[in-house]
């Protein structure tokens, strides 16, 4: 009896063996591939002497837990998640950021002749992913007695394409573009201007893997600033390879999407101090708001939070 | 004296489960934001209580609503089909359509068909559990026994006489067995339906996964399987009271 419990899971013994020798490093990606990920995709890995799985994720996928649980070595994860993370015992530290600034904004309908993200709040609909800190920090500062909050739709326009009131919670460097290809004139509020900005897009490990590995972890963080400074130069080649694995998003979008986000990557801050670099300051802003909006209960330390390799 | 065996046996491995839970995750063997500890979940569904009781009536609400209109649409489509054997070839293939479609992929459409809010929920309730009750109606129906047929034949019963005191009788059992497949169906459409519709305990889900609630989402996950086993019981009173004089399934062991 017991031989023949053996014999029917000793494959999936096996398979775990084979898996833990062939020692992958894994990084996990929180949606498909796209062009806010190209240069990891464009990281010369090999010359680093790393062997490196992307894992590409879809809508929600967990990659702060899966970090800090060790399913995955390094995990794609926003400034604001990494600190919720660690003030619940996860300990997650950021690495490199590709956006300096937040990609998160409003898009409204331009028919509307809005001037300020205060504009959107006065009336019609509002969808946002609620229970990002930006939302509260946005109800905090207006109020959302005169519009309608609904859930974010995720990167489907149908609703806003019918209804000129609608306002949606977008990627300023996607869904705009998408919007104006329907033939639609659109406005974009970065989100931003309302003083919010964490670092997006932040490869990260945990504490665990930085302190058993720093030289594969300083690796890591170089292949991908050379993947991303590639990246930024040329985004051709690496498009087609994304564009392979992801087909539902065309090719014309591919180039238009990394042409747009550049801003949001380079700036006088990257040029002084290298691509995918974060400051002290800044981590300190986002703790203290966190920390006023309830999010965090006490205030973090800064410089647990992320190093610069 | 009864009550209490009655409730013994579910309640054994309730206490087993959450004891072995709260002592991996307080053992350290499983870590707290991948699964919280059951202590942490009751604490979160204490400290949350308001907030949860509300969105538990909201989709309590939305599934009973959409479980009734799958129950009374789903029975007259049932009898429908049952009519002809024309009818239910021509018919029947799109009723399975409702099993299959993935609510997820259409929510957006239902979104803009019904608007955001409670329709759209009840709606998601609907579509996910209207097919349980179409085929066990209709397999219902349709296995009447022959003889007792032919008897209704032989005293000049007319089809609507033999169909209301006959066959749809004969057929409790099996309706009974889609209400209950139905109800739990009807919860969980009723949550996805609120992921995109909002309100509920959805978007308490949703709000809490954001916030790395864990403790938060199983509370609310706990709440949403009460719901469930509320509307199963509940069905169960009913088939319980209609068929206790003359089935076997519902007299007592």
């Amino acid at each position: 009896m017991l031989r023949r419990a053996f014999l029917r899971v000793a494959p999936a013994l096996a398979l775990l063996a084979a898996c833990s020798k062939s020692a992958k490093i894994r990084l996990a990606l929180n949606w498909k591939p796209e062009p806010e990920f190209g240069g990891f995709y464009a990281a010369p890995f090999d010359k680093h002497g790393l062997d490196v799985e992307i894992l590409p994720g879809g809508a929600g996928t967990p990659t702060v837990q899966m970090v800090g649980a060790g399913s995955a070595e390094f995990g794609i994860v926003e400034a604001d998640e990494l600190l919720l993370a660690r003030s619940k015992g996860n300990p997650v530290v950021g690495l490199f950021t590709v956006y300096q600034h937040s990609p998160l904004g409003i898009m409204v309908h331009a028919e509307r002749n809005l001037t300020s993200i205060g504009d959107v709040l006065k009336e019609g609909t509002l969808a946002v992913q609620q229970g990002l800190p930006y939302v509260r920090l946005l109800e905090k500062q207006y109020g959302f007695q005169h519009v309608r909050v609904v859930p974010s739709p995720g990167g489907d326009l149908t609703a806003f394409l019918a209804d000129p009131k609608f306002a949606q919670q977008v990627f300023i460097t996607s869904e705009p573009l998408a919007a104006r290809r329907k033939g639609v004139a659109v406005k974009v509020f970065p989100v931003s201007d309302i003083g919010y900005d964490p670092y997006t897009n932040v490869l990260a490990t945990s504490d665990e893997t930085l302190r058993k590995s720093p030289e594969m972890v300083k690796s890591m963080v170089a292949a991908a600033r050379e993947g991303w400074r590639v990246y930024l130069d040329d985004p051709k080649a690496t498009n087609e390879k994304m564009h392979q694995m992801n087909p539902s998003m065309d090719a014309e979008t591919f180039a238009e999407v990394a042409e747009a986000q550049k801003a949001l990557i380079e700036d006088d801050e990257t040029r002084k101090n290298g691509l995918g670099a974060m400051t002290k300051a800044r981590w300190e802003t986002l703790i203290g708001q966190l920390k006023d909006l309830g999010y965090i209960p006490m205030a973090i330390p800064a410089e647990e939070c992320f190093r610069a390799l | 004296m009864k009550a209490f065996r009655n409730i013994l046996p579910p309640l054994i491995p309730f206490v087993a489960i959450t004891a072995a839970m709260e002592f991996l995750v307080r053992g350290g063997f499983i870590r707290s934001y991948l699964l919280p500890a059951p202590s942490a979940v009751f604490l979160a569904i204490w400290e949350n209580w308001g907030e949860l009781a509300q969105a538990m009536l909201k989709t309590s609400a939305s599934a009973m609503a959409g479980f009734a209109l799958s129950t009374f649409t789903g029975i007259a489509a049932a009898v429908l089909l049952s009519s002809s054997r024309w009818v239910q070839k021509a018919f029947y293939p799109y009723a399975v359509f409702f099993q299959t479609v993935p609510v997820i992929a259409i929510a957006p459409l239902l979104v803009i068909w019904f608007g955001y809010g409670m329709q759209t929920v009840i709606a998601s309730a609907f579509v996910v559990s209207i097919f349980p009750v179409i085929a066990n109606t209709l397999s219902g129906i349709l296995s009447t026994d022959p003889a007792l047929r032919d008897l209704f034949r032989l005293y000049g019963a007319t089809p609507a006489m033999t169909l209301f005191k006959l066959r749809f009788p004969a057929a409790l059992p099996q309706i009974f067995t889609g209400l209950r497949v139905a109800a739990g169906l009807a919860v969980i459409g009723a949550i996805v339906g609120e992921f995109i519709g909002g309100g509920g305990l959805g978007s308490v889900v949703d709000v809490a996964r954001t916030q790395q609630r864990v403790d938060k989402v199983f509370a609310a996950v706990l709440l949403a399987s009460l719901l469930g086993l509320a509307l199963f019981g509940l069905i169960n009173l009913i088939s319980g009271i209609t068929l206790r004089r003359w089935h076997a399934s519902e007299q007592s062991l």
